[in-house]
């Protein structure tokens, strides 16, 4: 029937937006954690 | 990691029951093809307001103790409701033109409830980005989701009446599919479509909290770092706090 | 018992002072009232001439002009406490923050119930609306919408006021809270003016009483948060 884009087009979007959401969290924790090893105490060498 | 394993878990069991919804369900009677949609267009409704509710609690949690990890968790219940209040919105427009023929119509409640829904957390979310300092954020931001919270009941009765008084015959309902004496078989596929979304609700959550907290403690430290800065005696140049 | 008069005292204080700024600051008052007019008269051209469609619509448009001057009348009375400090000063009192809410909030109704006053038959010249036969439920419906919308606007006011783009801010956490009181408000006159055929306006006004006293307990216990900052 002519249902199926539509169908498809629903689980599509949604499945892919997870995805998406999820591979971006990763993406910004990995980002964060890299960032937060970095900070070293204020032993700066001014 | 424990949060890598409920990530399998989620994926797997949403890849499952999205299979069992397009391939393992027959089609409706009625609605044919369309009516497979349902399966995830409810399951993201209730997982949004399962988030929307968590972060109502997580914030007058926070109201109480002030505990920044209670408003990275209503951070997380805010931004991931919000996604799947979005899903849901798609997911009923996706199902409307083939049963109705259009994309948007008045009289579903649903439709109408969960677009005021994402209405008011977007501005949740658009609140907590215009306050810079965290615990005014995480205040302001849980005495919003708690007024929020509390809107959404009103709205969903004054909707409904709303629809009641000006009926008209509508084709399908999506309430159908809710109706107990409903086929095992599709009331298996919604279910399991909706465990599938929860678990990957909790992971994401996890994730999402995880990130905030991180991005909290570098706030912390910049500001902390900042008032050193400026408390340093001849600090050179200067300062702004 | 002693708290609870005390408490009202203190309410009546404020309510009083703020709308005597209202007053006295005529100017802005006027403006709102003028701006809310035009809002009225604009609809017309975006849906006229047809006065048919008009005079269907003439409920919701009342209601929406109500709620476009509401959202400014609103902000301005919390914005004359920053301009020197005020709600600071105020916060520091022990009194109950309750107190202060319940002030800003009778305010903002008595504001808003002169601008309902004012635009009522302003609808009904532009849009032909005989509101004779219907007063009293208009009234009511009057009554219980300006009174939610401004104890929703007080607490929301309070929070924008010392944000970044709270002119924008108000109106965008504002308007979904309160679209249910829009909706209800809207089918209340309508059904007011239709002389009630379906019996729905006893529903309509209890939704709007709900509404009322849900939000004004939610103010209430969370203004106090608000005056932390």
């Amino acid at each position: 029937m002519t249902d199926w884009p539509f169908v498809l087009a629903g689980y599509g979007v949604i499945l892919g937006g997870l995805a998406l959401y999820a591979a971006l969290l990763h993406r910004r924790l990995a980002a964060a954690r890299r960032a937060a090893l970095d900070e070293t105490p204020p032993a700066e060498d001014e | 990691m424990k949060a890598r394993i409920l990530g399998v878990a989620a994926a797997v069991s949403v890849i499952a029951a999205a299979a069992v919804g397009l391939l393992v369900v027959p089609a409706d009677l009625n609605q044919g093809d369309a009516q497979r949609i349902m399966y995830i267009h409810v399951g993201s409704a209730w997982v949004a307001y399962l988030s929307f509710g968590v972060t109502a609690v997580a914030g007058v949690l926070w109201l109480w103790r002030r505990d920044p990890r209670f408003d990275a968790v209503a951070l997380a219940g805010a931004e991931i409701g919000v996604l799947f209040t979005a899903f849901a919105i798609w997911g009923g427009m996706m199902w409307g033109k083939p049963v109705w023929g259009v994309y948007w119509q008045w009289e579903d409640p649903r439709l109408t409830t969960t677009a005021l829904l994402l209405a008011l957390y977007v501005g949740y979310l658009l609140l907590r980005r215009m306050t810079d300092d965290p615990a005014r954020r995480a205040t302001r931001a849980a005495v919003v989701g708690l007024v929020a919270a509390v809107d959404i009941p009103i709205v969903h009765f004054s909707v409904i009446w709303w629809r009641g008084l000006h009926q008209t015959a509508t084709i399908g309902s999506p309430d159908r599919i809710l109706n107990p004496a409903a086929p095992l078989v599709f009331v298996s596929a919604l279910v399991s479509m909706a465990l599938a979304l929860s678990l990957a609700w909790g992971y994401l959550m996890v994730r999402r909290y995880q990130l905030a907290r991180l991005e909290w403690q570098r706030e912390e430290s910049a500001r902390m770092g900042r008032i050193v800065a400026a408390r340093a005696p001849g600090a050179a140049g200067q300062v702004a706090p | 018992m002693n708290g609870v008069r005390a408490e009202a005292r203190i309410a009546l204080a404020i309510a009083g002072k703020d709308a005597l700024s209202e007053l006295r600051g005529r100017h802005a008052a006027v403006s709102t009232l003028f701006f809310a007019a035009l809002v009225l008269l604009l609809f017309g051209f975006a849906l006229g001439p047809d006065s048919r469609r008009l005079a269907e619509a003439a409920p919701g448009l009342l209601w929406l002009a109500i709620v476009f001057a509401g959202l400014l009348a609103v902000g301005r009375l919390h914005l004359v406490e920053t301009e020197d400090d005020a709600l600071e000063q105020l916060a520091l009192y022990p009194i109950e923050r309750r107190a202060i809410y319940a002030g800003k909030a009778l305010a903002g109704s008595a504001v808003m119930l002169v601008l309902g006053g004012v635009l009522l038959p302003t609808v009904a010249i532009l849009y032909g609306i005989d509101l004779a036969p219907a007063v009293l439920p208009l009234l009511a419906t009057l009554l219980l919408g300006t009174v939610g919308f401004a104890a929703v606007g007080t607490f929301y006011a309070g929070l924008t006021v010392r944000m970044r783009a709270r002119e924008v801010m108000l109106p965008l956490l504002m308007l979904p809270i309160v679209a249910p009181l829009l909706l209800a408000a809207v089918q209340a006159t309508g059904a007011a003016l239709a002389g009630d055929p379906f019996g729905e306006l006893g529903s309509w006004l209890q939704l709007l009483a709900v509404f009322d006293v849900v939000m004004a307990i939610a103010g209430a216990a969370t203004y106090g948060f608000l005056l932390e900052d």
